[in-house]
């Protein structure tokens, strides 16, 4: 078998992997049921809960993540070398070890003086947002980053000796240079906190009505032995997640005048 | 236009350069690889960190950021914005100093109609050849009324033909613009076609300025003669005018024919490299050709200089080190030369 052959087939094998296990969803997947539970409140209540703290959990932290991934792209500077290893810590650390490790923080003396004079972020919402942040941040500014890598520092050499300040040059030149780059991270850092559970359900818990998003949900209604309701839920955070990865591609895949 | 005045730069590759560059005047550097000729250009840009001052009309200019300085800078890869279209980047920076909308539009179609780009206006830089990007990179550099142009190898992007005539039209435009102007180039001949003054650099310092000309007839120091090639330079006694359109020159007892041009010949440059060497005599008219004895043999690392009498005038010619162990040349031996007509440099009055 040739070269090009084995690995064609071997992308196929690992396509096979998901698409079977997909499918394999379908055994319990009954239709009367679906309706059910996708019409009800408490799964509505999770679907808008999930797209509502992922969105923003994503903006915030892609409005973070810009700023810090040109830092570390453009400049050498004491301790880039540390923080470039601590943005690894959400690849390396399991989600429910960050969520512990929150947690463990909002009951040191600082933490509780956060949680009593600023924001309650146990088992609330803020919780989840937090938990998104904290997860997905670190590979927002990873794959910004290297968007940014991408584009030569002359651009911003040359809007620089055209009268652009370092701002002013960051703004009309690299950041539109790199749009692409930031939305497909984008995209991939709402995805990762659309799907994130460990550190969510640690941090937020997993009331209904209040800090259940739909990965918790199908935690909970596995927990309780409920199949098909669990298959209603995964296929439907399968589809969600597809469509708009998908529908954001086919969007975003239109040439640039690059 | 101000006057630059570069004192005691020092940094990168540069050392304790100084240099001054009059108003409205066009200034080469010129130099080998690794001189330090587009380092001095980051230098007056203040894109690089450097110790030394640069000083603008007097006032100096080091703690002046990049943006406030009023250079614009051609860079030898053009970086022409990808993302804006040929009036986009060429209006940039004046719409980032924030120039009103009818001024803005008035200047990109005016530099568009002087660069000769008004019919790309709306093109993006991936769909211009390499001459329309330089055209569109030099209209965007002086867009915003700089008062000072640096040019990083103007012409490296194009072929030996639109280059020349590009250069020509360069130097044109340069002095109807008056405006204060470093270039870099690789090569002397361009450097004489556009600049006033000529400054040779090498390993990071000045080791010559003069006019065009000069550099070349005279060489200040070894470095010098050795990066323009090493010119056998002669001295003309006496200029004939031939009826053929043509003009016999003698220097000491050596007679050479070259085209006449209306002018009389004082001095003349001929490389090393523009003149044959031959163990046999060669066929076809004398015209140009001489026979003469092997002085002295000095091996280069690939080349091989020779220094050769001819009736009375040492002349040195440069060959391959392959060609000369071909032809087993020694000191003493009777060898002919032949002189490219069409490579001669004159100094004229």
């Amino acid at each position: 078998m040739s070269f090009k052959r084995l690995s064609i087939s071997i992308s196929f094998a690992v396509f096979a992997l998901y698409g079977g296990l997909i499918l394999s969803l379908l055994y319990y997947y009954d239709g009367a049921m679906f309706l059910e539970t996708l019409g009800s409140a408490r799964t509505l209540f999770s679907i808008r809960l999930s797209l509502f703290t992922a969105t923003v959990s994503t903006i915030i932290a892609v409005v973070v993540a810009i700023p810090s991934a040109y830092a570390l792209s453009r400049f050498r500077f004491f301790g880039r070398q540390l923080i470039d290893t601590i943005l690894e810590l959400p690849m390396i650390v399991s989600p429910v070890a960050l969520g512990a490790v929150i947690l463990v923080f909002f009951n040191t003396p600082a933490g509780s003086f956060i949680q009593d004079h600023g924001v309650r972020f146990i088992f609330t919402i803020y919780g989840i947002f937090l938990a998104q942040f904290i997860t997905t941040v670190g590979i927002a500014i990873r794959l910004i980053k290297a968007a940014m890598d991408e584009i030569p520092v002359r651009y911003e050499e040359v809007a620089r000796t055209l009268g652009a300040s370092p701002s002013k040059a960051f703004l009309t030149v690299t950041l539109p240079l790199c749009k692409r780059g930031i939305i497909a991270s984008s995209i991939l850092t709402w995805a990762k906190a659309l799907g994130e559970f460990g550190a969510t359900i640690t941090i937020a818990g997993s009331m209904a009505m209040k800090t259940e998003t739909i990965p918790v949900a199908i935690f909970m209604r596995l927990a309780s032995a409920d199949i098909e309701g669990t298959v209603v839920l995964v296929l439907m955070l399968i589809g969600m997640g597809m469509g708009i990865l998908y529908g954001v591609r086919v969007l975003t895949g239109k040439a640039l005048p690059v | 236009m101000p006057k630059i005045d570069l004192r005691n730069i020092t940094g990168q590759a540069l050392k304790d350069v100084s240099l001054s560059i009059e108003d409205k005047e066009i200034l080469a550097l010129v130099g080998p690889n690794g001189a330090g000729k587009t380092t001095l250009l980051n230098v007056v840009a203040g894109l690089i960190g450097y110790r030394g001052e640069v000083l603008f009309d007097g006032v100096a200019m080091d703690r002046v950021p990049p943006h406030k300085r009023g250079v614009g800078y051609l860079f030898q890869d053009l970086a022409l914005f990808p993302h804006l279209s040929v009036a986009g980047n060429i209006g940039y920076g004046l719409r980032v100093r924030r120039f009103p909308r009818d001024v803005i539009d008035r200047r990109v179609e005016e530099l568009m109609e002087a660069l000769h780009v008004g019919k790309l206006r709306d093109r993006f830089p991936y769909n211009l050849s390499g001459g329309e990007k330089q055209r569109v990179a030099i209209a965007r550099a002086i867009a915003p009324f700089q008062k000072i142009l640096l040019l990083d190898e103007p012409t490296a992007n194009l072929d030996a033909q639109t280059a020349k005539y590009f250069r020509s039209e360069l130097s044109v435009f340069l002095r109807r613009l008056e405006i204060t102007t470093i270039f870099v180039i690789h090569d002397l001949l361009g450097a004489e076609e556009m600049a006033d003054r000529i400054a040779i650099m090498h390993q990071g310092s000045i080791e010559q300025v003069s006019k065009p000309g000069d550099i070349l007839f005279h060489p200040r120091t070894h470095v010098v003669s050795e990066f323009i090639g090493m010119p056998n330079i002669l001295d003309v006694d006496e200029c004939t005018v031939l009826s053929t359109g043509l003009v016999e020159v003698r220097s000491a007892s050596l007679r050479l024919v070259l085209p006449y041009e209306g002018t009389t010949i004082r001095k003349l440059a001929i490389s090393p490299h523009d003149i044959y060497i031959s163990d046999t005599k060669p066929p076809g008219p004398a015209l140009n050709r001489y026979k003469g004895t092997i002085r002295e043999i000095i091996p280069l690392r690939t080349l091989v200089r020779v220094k050769v009498l001819v009736d009375g005038t040492e002349l040195l010619a440069e060959l391959s080190r392959e060609t000369f162990d071909e032809m087993k040349l020694a000191a003493g031996s009777t060898v002919h030369l032949i002189v490219k007509l069409r490579r001669l440099r004159y100094f004229e009055v």
